[in-house]
C-alpha cells in the first residue's frame, strides 16, 4: 500500500473539483493506501464545522468527518482559513491546522501526490 | 542521508485573477521551514518553473499593494530568489508573449545574489522528470 | 518518467500538453473534460484522443452530465474512481492535474 497526498485548492461551494478530491481520497483509503489532504486557498472554507446541506451545493462536512473516521490525515492552510473569517474553534474537530511546510513534509512521504489546484 | 525529494512546481497561470498561481510561489517558499517537520538530513527542493500563460505574470513594477493593498507576485519571486530557490522561466513562451528578459524583476536592490534563469522547455521538462513529483499550478 | 495526466476542462489545454514528453503518457478525463470523449466538435471528434492511446474517463462523471457508457469513444476506457486509484499508483510514477 502507498501513501497519497492530495493538495486541494478550490472551494467546496462553486467548484466541483473540491468533490473529486474526496471522493479519491476515499477511494484510496478505501482500498487501504495512506491518504493525506492538504487544503489550501478557498478549499480551507471547507474546514467550518455546521456546513447546512442545501441540495444545490456539496457539503465537505460530513465528506471530511467520514475520511477523518478511515484515517486520512487533513489539514488546513491556518492563514488562508483565517484570512476567510474562520477561527479554530469554529473549525472541524481533529482536522489539523498549520502551514504551508506541513504539505511539503507529507509530499517528502508520499508515493504519490496530485495538486488539484484552484483559480 | 535523508532523502533529498525535489519537486516540479509548473505554474501555468497568469497572476492576480485567481490566487493559485500566488500560491504557488509561497509554497515553493515554504521549504526554508520544511524541515522542523522532518528527520535529519531530509530535505525537500522546488524548482519553480513558469511555463505557458504563466510566464505573463513577471513584468517588473507591479503595484499590488498600492492598488488592491495585496503582495505583488514580483516581490513574491524577489522573495524566491533571496531563499534560493531555483526559478526557471520557459525561454519560447517569453518570445511568444513578447516579454524581453530585462522586464523580469530580480532582487538586486534586497541583496540577492540569485536570478531568474530564462531557459528553453526542455530544461523545464527535464526539471519534470527529475523531480519525485510535478505540480502544476 | 510515466505520467498521468487528469483533463477536467473541455477547452483542451493542448499547448502544456503537447509539449510534455514521457516514456508513457496517460490522460485521464474527469469533470468536464470527459466530453472529449463523448462529444465531437463539428462532427470532429477531440484531436486530445490522439496523444496517446492510454484514454480514460471517470464513469461518475460521464454518468452526472446525462451521457452514458455508450457515447463515449471506444478509444477510451471507462473507469471508476477505484480503477483510477489503481492507475495513479500502479500505472504510473507521477500524476498532474492541468
Amino acid at each position: 500500500m502507498g501513501t497519497l497526498t492530495i493538495g486541494c485548492y478550490p472551494g467546496l461551494v462553486g467548484s466541483m473539483a473540491y468533490d473529486f478530491a474526496l471522493k479519491l481520497a476515499d477511494a484510496a483509503a478505501t482500498k487501504g493506501h495512506k491518504v493525506n489532504i492538504w487544503f489550501s486557498g478557498n478549499a480551507t472554507g471547507s474546514v467550518k464545522a455546521h456546513q447546512k446541506h442545501l441540495k444545490d451545493y456539496s457539503t465537505g462536512e460530513k465528506y471530511l468527518t467520514a475520511l477523518l473516521a478511515k484515517g486520512v490525515e487533513i489539514c488546513t492552510c491556518e492563514a488562508c482559513t483565517v484570512a476567510r473569517g474562520i477561527l479554530k474553534t469554529e473549525g472541524i474537530e481533529k482536522i489539523q491546522w498549520n502551514a504551508m511546510h506541513w504539505y511539503l513534509a507529507k509530499i517528502h512521504k508520499s508515493d504519490r501526490v496530485l495538486l488539484i489546484g484552484g483559480e | 542521508m535523508g532523502e533529498n525529494v525535489k519537486l516540479a512546481f509548473i505554474v501555468q497561470k497568469p497572476q492576480y485573477k485567481g490566487e493559485t498561481s500566488r500560491l504557488a510561489i509561497t509554497h515553493a517558499i515554504a521549504y526554508q521551514t520544511v524541515e522542523i517537520l522532518l528527520e535529519d538530513g531530509e530535505l525537500v527542493t522546488p524548482t519553480l518553473c513558469f511555463i505557458g500563460e504563466g510566464v505573463l505574470g513577471l513584468q517588473k513594477g507591479q503595484n499590488a499593494m498600492e492598488l488592491y493593498g495585496i503582495t505583488s507576485t514580483e516581490s513574491h519571486i524577489k522573495n524566491t530568489l533571496l531563499v534560493d530557490l531555483d526559478v526557471l522561466i520557459c525561454k519560447e513562451d517569453l518570445v511568444k508573449y513578447g516579454i524581453p528578459e530585462d522586464a523580469l524583476p530580480d532582487a538586486e536592490d534586497m541583496g540577492a545574489d540569485k536570478k531568474l534563469q530564462v531557459v528553453p522547455f526542455a530544461q523545464i521538462q527535464k526539471a519534470m522528470e527529475d523531480a519525485k513529483h510535478v505540480l502544476f499550478f | 518518467m510515466k505520467l498521468g495526466v487528469f483533463v477536467s476542462d473541455f477547452k483542451f489545454t493542448a499547448d502544456i500538453l503537447d509539449r510534455l514528453k514521457a516514456d508513457k503518457l496517460g490522460i485521464i478525463l474527469v469533470q468536464n473534460g470527459i466530453y472529449h470523449a463523448t462529444t465531437k466538435e463539428n462532427g470532429k471528434s477531440s484531436s486530445l484522443l490522439d496523444k496517446t492511446s492510454n484514454l480514460y474517463a471517470l464513469s461518475e462523471d460521464i454518468q452526472i452530465r446525462g451521457l452514458k457508457t455508450t457515447d463515449v469513444d471506444k478509444r477510451v476506457k471507462v473507469v471508476n474512481y477505484s480503477d483510477v486509484v489503481d492507475l495513479v499508483f500502479n500505472e504510473y510514477d507521477k500524476v498532474a492535474w492541468l
